[in-house]
């Protein structure tokens, strides 16, 4: 198992899957480019993104907000009217600030340097699930963000433990609050349960001697990073997972990185995630002695999959639905355009189902099918026309309906705006003749969109369109384009 | 009722040619059953086919932001409440009496009528063990029913979708909003969802005159029509057959969508043409949460074979200034809902259908000191219906402080009770499989 695909094997078919799977996808041209490299070096072009400089500033208010405390604390000795104003201030511009990363994050994905990196961070992002609705804080989400793409292919084991120190997640899993007199056993549990074991593979017990081990991560909210406080600590034996001893934190992980069910999990994870699929029993075992043998380290594990023959069977080629983030993303890929503003892609993004920053809880997206429903799908269909063939809209308060406890401020402040949306230069996705010929169009259509073609019927439908046309206006090709979008072939990758 | 089934509607018709509804997507042994035999299958679930037209509808009310309880029902003759509420307490010259201890905030009339003409439960007193305060939190905990320290992957009502409806219309659930809610989660996710009937739809840019062809909208119904074919035999036909050692879920992905797409062509034509054609037999408010209930009422008087509808009314966050929200909230929701029992008892449907009410906690006792009040505990919960057991259920929380738990009003009916009580009694269905485990349900119908 787990051998290479063969030389024959790549092909402008393959090479479009890899950059569908391990990035966002691509234009013709990025496919053909890839396609010559040949597979090795394709691969390398991808998963060796070091290489290639990333000069994405972060945004502004990246940095740690070391007056916030303070400034949260002293809002509570304030008046009742002043109190009120400074806090809805203060959630204003948190509101305005997770938009804002919404778009940093999917513009890097859109038109990045580094798509892989970003896949990982999407990957990550899924795993780890933790969502602004209760974390609150825009430079926390950030930063986790952040230390996704920083150790999006490092050593398990860091990556574990580092994002179980990460503020945002201290707070989402109330691992800030605990303390060896009453452990939390909020983070004890789901690190085992979601991150890295899956359910039965460890005790009650485990839970609440991990809980034990765990007192003294901690949040200092004054410097906003995570601090190590002995005097919360539980420095008592405890024995987890077979262990004895007065573990730590640290010591917990690594006791958990060490089950041969961890390389399991995690590799059969990653493999439904770029697959589309969960593995068989046989493939997650070698995919798992293959992620032991590369030191549990992601990025040489991910590259003997991505070569793997496996990762290109039939029923692994366009055979996965597009999540909304790949579909948006996609699309402005294939289709070389910008994507909407801030707030309106992430507008769509919530409509679609994958809110980012606010997964549905602590197990992330459920993924598959089940992005599919006959809503999502006639939005999907809908959105596109907005992409492909842009609008300008007058916003209302309902385009941007608040969650109970959501962030809303936003949402007064852009209502009144008219702004332009989408757009599809067609001179630069299309030649002249493409644009003059029907059949050329057709055929150039579905070579991008699809890296496939339409049943004859469908093909059909598209014809008895253009012919209904006395002649090919731009307004008739952007339709056909959205056209093409508004297929189930469409939304599968 | 299993008898009666013929394939009449052109629904049917469609799905007896293309193998009918994504239940074969999760089916394992779909490819060795036949179209019949999954219909019949379907039929022996709770679930409705094609004599929908008769069964019972549940209609879930959600009262968005944590609604105040205390003013809601008030104990206008309780020390402690007056105490509690000096600024915003509702004094009893004012309250709507429902006996000599408690009674609807003055806004209430709608409710009142209903409580008098014997349709209207108030459940007291409702929550769940270890309640949490947080928005995001609690409605998740109501939403997927799930203990208070355990996340649940899948909503109460999806849960009931994928255990009772199985092979059912996608119109099975109805949301009126921009979002499906968590409630609807679920494994086969079911449901649809709009704001307005005219959005749920595939939008063309072409405006054809009356009697031409919209071209874009032709070739978009064209190309979203599946060919698939019923197989002659178990090897697959155009489902795919799958090689060894690759489990799938049960087909290709874009087979999957390709039922979706028709599903949802077939119910947008179906949702629209009812907007269209059915009228609003009473008199509602002029309110965004009123215009979802017209919704609701067309929607069921044109006969969508829909099981739970789910419509919300926002704004009850009262951290300041409550008197003024609550007045104009509270008016609002027992007048549009009076409406939508008139415009129910004179479509003859009165008898189908069930209003249930919730909200994600209620508040503090004590009144905080911006004229409102804060994230709490337990709230009623109202229940509109013909055949709902009317009146007072359960009973009133206490208000002494050795009754309190840090402040909040402890909760004497889990809302799991209510919801096992609507399934059972209301729904005919099994709840502990929906539930997690078996609670007593309440007798609420």
């Amino acid at each position: 198992m787990l051998n290479p695909l063969s030389k024959d094997g790549w092909n402008y078919e393959t090479a479009a899957h890899l950059l569908n799977r391990a990035g966002f996808g691509g234009p013709p041209e990025a496919i053909a480019r890839l396609t010559d490299l040949g597979h090795e070096a394709a691969l390398s072009s991808l998963l060796d993104y070091e290489k290639i400089p990333d000069p994405t500033p972060n945004p502004v208010w990246a940095v740690p907000d070391l007056g916030r405390a303070e400034r949260l604390r002293a809002m509570q000795n304030l008046a009742p009217d002043a109190k009120r104003e400074a806090q809805q201030a203060e959630q204003r511009a948190q509101a305005q600030q997770i938009i804002e990363l919404r778009g940093w994050w999917l513009d890097r994905m859109a038109r990045g340097p580094r798509p892989f990196q970003e896949k990982m961070v999407l990957f990550w992002h899924g795993h780890f699930a933790t969502s602004y609705e209760k974390v609150r804080d825009a430079y926390y989400m950030w930063r986790q963000n952040d230390l996704f793409r920083q150790l999006a292919t490092d050593y398990w084991l860091r990556l574990l433990i580092v994002a179980g120190q990460d503020p945002a997640m201290l707070i989402w899993l109330d691992q800030a609050q605990s303390r060896k007199e009453h452990p939390n056993e909020n983070y004890a549990r789901e690190v085992m349960e979601l991150f890295s074991l899956g359910e039965g593979h460890y005790t009650e017990k485990d839970v609440t001697e991990a809980a034990r081990a765990l007192t003294g991560w901690s949040l200092d909210r004054q410097t906003e990073t995570y601090v190590y406080r002995p005097l919360f600590h539980d420095n008592g034996d405890k024995t987890f997972l077979g262990l004895t001893g007065n573990l730590t934190g640290e010591d917990v992980m690594e006791q958990i990185i060490r089950q041969p069910q961890a390389a399991v999990f995690i590799t059969g994870k990653l493999w439904n995630f770029f697959a589309g699929q969960m593995p068989s029993p046989e493939l997650n075992n070698a995919l798992a002695d293959t992620f032991i043998k590369s030191a549990r380290r992601f990025k040489p594990f991910l590259r003997v999959m991505f070569r793997s023959e496996e990762f290109y069977s039939e029923s692994v080629l366009r055979n996965q639905v597009k999540s909304p983030v790949q579909w948006l993303v996609g699309t402005a890929r294939v289709l070389q355009c910008d994507l909407p503003p801030a707030f309106i892609s992430a507008a769509m993004l919530r409509s679609l189902g994958q809110d980012l920053f606010a997964p549905p809880n602590v197990k992330g997206w459920d993924g598959g099918i089940t992005w599919i429903t006959t809503n999502t799908l006639l939005e999907r269909y809908n959105d596109a026309a907005t992409l492909v063939q842009g609008t300008t809209q007058q916003l209302t308060a309902s385009d941007f309906a608040r969650k109970p406890g959501g962030p809303g401020g936003i949402i007064q402040e852009k209502a009144a705006q008219r702004v332009h949306i989408g757009g599809v230069d067609l001179e630069k996705i299309l030649t002249p003749e493409e644009r003059a010929d029907k059949n050329k169009l057709v055929a150039s259509l579905q070579h991008r969109l699809l890296q496939s073609t339409f049943s004859n019927k469908q093909d059909q439908a598209l014809r008895d369109f253009l012919d209904s046309r006395p002649k090919l206006a731009d307004a008739d090709i952007s339709n056909v384009i959205r056209l093409v979008m508004s297929t189930p072939e469409y939304q599968v990758t | 009722m299993k008898n009666e089934i013929t394939l009449q509607t052109r629904r049917e018709f469609l799905r007896g040619t293309v193998l009918g509804s994504a239940l074969s997507w999760t089916v394992p042994t779909f490819l060795a059953d036949t179209f019949m035999a999954l219909h019949g299958e379907a039929a022996d679930s709770a679930t409705q086919i094609a004599t929908g037209k008769d069964a019972t509808i549940l209609v879930v009310l959600q009262m968005a932001g944590g609604n105040d309880g205390l003013n809601t029902v008030v104990p206008y003759s309780n020390d402690y409440y007056h105490s509690a509420r000096p600024k915003i307490g509702q004094t009893a010259d004012k309250i709507l009496k429902l006996n000599g201890d408690i009674g609807f905030h003055s806004a209430m009339t709608g409710f009142k009528s209903l409580y008098d003409s014997g349709n209207l439960a108030v459940v007291q007193g409702v929550g769940y063990p270890n309640p949490n305060r947080s928005h995001f939190r609690s409605t998740e905990i109501w939403q997927t029913a799930s203990d208070s320290d355990k996340v649940e992957k899948y909503g109460w009502l999806g849960r009931y979708f994928d255990n009772a409806c199985a092979g059912a219309d996608p119109t099975v659930g109805v949301v009126v909003g921009r979002q499906l809610p968590e409630s609807f989660f679920a494994k086969t996710p079911k449901g649809i969802c709009f704001d307005n009937p005219q959005n749920y739809r595939f939008l063309s840019p072409e405006h054809p005159k009356s009697g031409q062809t919209d071209m874009t909208e032709a070739a978009y119904e064209k190309l979203n029509e599946t060919e698939m074919t019923i197989p002659e035999d178990n090897s697959g036909g155009s489902i795919g057959s799958l090689p060894a050692g690759m489990p799938m879920q049960g087909g290709k992905a874009v087979d999957f969508i390709e039922r979706t797409a028709m599903d949802a062509q077939i119910s947008s034509d179906e949702v629209r043409s009812i907007a269209a054609r059915v009228q609003n037999q009473a008199i509602y408010p002029t309110s965004a949460f009123a215009n979802s209930l017209k919704l609701v009422a067309k929607l069921i008087g044109g006969g969508l074979p829909t099981r739970i509808y789910y419509v919300s009314q926002g704004g009850y966050d009262t951290h300041t200034n409550q008197i003024a929200t609550q007045q104009r909230l509270l008016g609002d929701l027992g007048d549009s809902l009076k409406a939508f029992v008139d415009d129910m008892k004179a479509q003859g449907n009165m008898q189908r259908v069930l209003v249930m009410t919730f909200s994600e906690f209620g508040r503090r006792v004590n009144e905080n000191a911006n004229g409102g009040t804060d994230h709490g505990a337990a709230a009623p919960m109202f229940i509109i219906g013909n055949k709902v057991k009317a009146g007072l259920l359960g009973r009133y929380p206490g208000l002494a402080p050795q009754d309190l738990f840090q402040g909040d009003i402890k909760y004497n009916v889990d809302f799991r009770s209510v919801y096992a009580g609507v399934l059972e009694n209301w729904l005919k269905t099994k709840s502990a499989p929906i539930l997690g485990r078996q609670f007593e349900p309440l007798q609420v119908v």
